[in-house]
């Protein structure tokens, strides 16, 4: 049998509006993925520790607040420096339309703004974790 | 002929037809109402239960107040656009602080730096205050302090310290401090009321807050009860009332049994809820509250005066319908909204701007809310009577129906041992949960429509709008300032009033801490430093990797 992806999934930094995380998470969960759910408040480190931990095979944060540049440059930044480079990083949440040209030549591999469809979300998902 | 063409005129020939007849919170509503539906029709606006508003002339008399929340960056820049915004028709101030600030970390917390100034404003000092009212007469325009217990206490002791350097009496200030523990981060999910403060304590301190109010600030209102964060979790209307009530309870038995009378506090306690799209049940949903509050109030806790039962609402026009796409739409449907809240009674509205799915509101759509606002009170004629919709068939039978099922939720609610045990038992958490949960799969089966969105889509969408962005260096600075801070103040004095707050806890844990919690602000000792005193006083440690 094939083996379930794993995806950790977590907001970082003070952001507590999991409205669509929560959504997200469960659409995964019952796409048959392996959802590994960190909650609210994480730091770009606890993230990492947890993406060793749980050996996951991607990255999931949102950002309704405006954090998006300053964590996520941390989180990748941190990943890289783990010999992580391998593990994808999603984002959701309000994000400009500059901020999303910013995260893609940052690295992150998708974003995904209010009124994402699940099914554009689940096939770009498959799509990160099969290649 | 193409597919798409031959879809487009079976339309024309079928003609189009909603989904489904039911409200968002399901009630399943009729081919059309008669006066079967609604036998009686219900007292005039002003009277008891006050269905049709809590004043007679309602908007004849007063027209709501304006008040567009505002707050991000450093103090000087959201004093800036408050001023703006004063002279653009705001009519009263509702402020907005960063995250940080509403849980209780100075800037330079290792877990704030990222977030400082971005959701409100970033306040951690006296001075802070100071410089955020600079210009601002306090005993003239309101002012709504959007913050959670027990940050509420340092900011409320900010407040009345800035209103003493201008020389304006307690007496005279006139506003709101939101200081609900449960539902003013984003709503009532577990993790956000409980993460950077034990909750016990923190009710405790809102009970303070509110203690110290009743006693010296005679006009102020001790608490806003939240229920817009609480719908916008995605649960529908009746939880959000019925949760939001359920809430209230709490608050009011914690008061009564500090020995005060409930004619004392209860004309002093306000809501702020929300106002989805759903047009006729918001409306409906407005007049509920105040019938079932007003008999709460009366039979329940045999209030007297009969401003202990009005129901007193401020509105902010919920997000959840506004869309990222096509953007301009959110004009029309936060006009829509705006126009529902205005003909279900409320006392003070904030427009919701169409930029929401992007960011904080620049100034122009700051503006835009004003005049939507403006159009509605002046050009309408909307406002030339009290609840133009009273007696309507289907406006009051919504009415009553909401009513019904608001009461058999708060039953069941007080079955389980009432809302805060519902709240740490994390029942309500599952409850918002399965309505998220059902609210999505309603998006995605197309039971709800949202046009742009999953119903007239257009791919590869470019976004034209212009949309707000935060000084770069915004952040650096605010954190830069704090150290400075720091430094610069007589740090003895900081340290004996952050020792006697911290004994005052340890000794004497029931006494009002107020005074207290004034005199170290008084001293300059920080927001943070203030919370993590309490913090230790009470045994508890911030957890974080």
């Amino acid at each position: 049998m094939k083996e379930r992806k794993r995806i950790l999934i977590g907001k970082i930094g003070l952001d507590g509006h999991d409205n669509g995380i929560r959504i997200v998470s469960k659409w995964l969960a019952d796409a048959g993925f392996e959802v590994i759910y960190l909650g609210l408040y994480n730091t770009p480190e606890g993230m990492v520790k947890a993406v060793i931990q749980e050996n996951a095979d991607l990255i999931g944060c949102s950002f309704l607040g405006g954090e998006q540049l300053f964590y996520c440059r941390k989180l990748l930044h941190l990943l890289r420096q783990n010999g992580l480079d391998d593990k994808k990083l999603i984002v959701g949440g309000v994000i400009p339309p500059d901020d999303v040209k910013t995260l893609k030549e940052m690295g992150v591999s998708a974003i995904f703004t209010p009124g994402t469809m699940k099914n554009t979300l689940l096939q770009k998902v498959r799509e990160l974790v099969e290649t | 002929m193409k597919v798409s063409d031959k879809i487009q005129y079976d339309r024309y020939l079928k003609g189009e037809k909603l989904p489904h007849f039911r409200t968002l919170s399901g009630i399943e509503m009729k081919e059309f109402y008669t006066r079967e539906d609604s036998p009686r029709d219900p007292p005039d606006p002003g009277i008891l239960p006050f269905t049709r508003g809590i004043y007679k002339d309602m908007y004849r008399g007063r027209l709501w107040t304006r008040r567009q929340q505002s707050g991000f960056g450093t103090p000087e820049e959201s004093n800036n656009r408050i001023h703006y915004l004063l002279s653009k028709g705001m009519t009263g101030l509702n402020i907005d602080f960063d995250i940080a600030t509403k849980l209780g970390l100075d800037p330079d917390h290792p877990l704030a730096e990222g977030d400082v100034g971005l959701q409100g404003t970033s306040v951690a000092t006296l001075e802070d205050m100071d410089v955020l009212f600079q210009g601002i007469p306090l005993d003239k325009v309101s002012t709504t302090l959007i913050v959670n217990p027990p940050y509420s206490a340092i900011i409320m002791a900010m407040y009345l310290l800035v209103a003493r350097r201008q020389r304006v009496e307690a007496s005279s200030l006139i506003g709101t401090i939101m200081n609900c523990a449960i539902t003013q981060l984003v709503g009532p999910t577990y993790q956000s009321g409980t993460h950077f403060f034990p909750l016990d304590p923190a009710i405790k301190i809102a009970s303070d807050v509110m203690e110290y109010c009743i006693h010296h600030i005679p006009r102020w209102n001790i608490i806003n009860i939240n229920s817009r964060n609480i719908r916008e979790t995605g649960v529908n209307a009746v939880q959000e009332v019925a949760f939001v009530f359920s809430l209230a309870l709490e608050y009011i038995r914690s008061l009564l049994a500090r020995g005060m009378d409930i004619d004392q506090f209860a004309p002093r306690i306000g809501f702020f809820a929300t106002v989805h799209i759903d047009f006729l049940e918001e409306i409906a949903k407005l007049r509920a509250m105040r019938r079932i509050w007003a008999r709460l109030m009366k039979d329940t806790f045999g209030a007297k005066n009969p401003r202990s039962c009005w129901l007193r609402v401020a509105i902010q026009t919920s997000s959840l319908p506004l869309t990222a796409q096509q953007p301009l739409n959110n004009i029309a449907r936060a006009a829509i909204q705006t126009l529902a809240a205005v003909l279900g009674g409320s006392q003070s509205i904030h427009t919701t701007s169409y930029d929401e799915g992007y960011a904080l509101p620049t100034e122009e759509s700051h503006v835009l809310a004003i005049r939507t606002q403006q159009i509605i009170a002046y050009e309408t004629g909307v406002c030339r009577t009290a609840d133009p919709f009273g007696g309507s068939y289907v406006i009051e039978k919504l009415t009553d129906e909401i009513e019904e099922r608001v009461l058999a939720l708060m039953e069941i609610i007080e079955n389980k041992g009432g809302f805060l045990e519902c709240f740490k038992s994390q029942w309500i958490e599952n409850e918002i949960n399965e309505a998220r949960y059902e609210y999505a799969r309603q998006l995605e089966s197309g039971e709800l429509i949202q046009v742009g969105v999953n119903m007239e889509r257009e791919e590869e969408e470019e976004v034209k709008i212009s949309i707000f962005r935060q000084e770069s260096d915004m952040q650096e600075k605010r954190i830069q300032y704090i150290k400075e801070y720091k430094r610069s103040r007589n740090g003895d004095k900081v340290k004996r009033a952050l020792e006697k707050l911290y004994r005052r806890v340890k000794e004497n844990p029931d006494k009002n801490l107020f005074q207290t919690i004034l005199e170290t602000v008084d001293e300059k000792a920080t927001l943070g430093e203030i919370c993590d005193a309490l913090r230790e006083a009470y045994d508890f440690k911030v957890h974080y990797i």
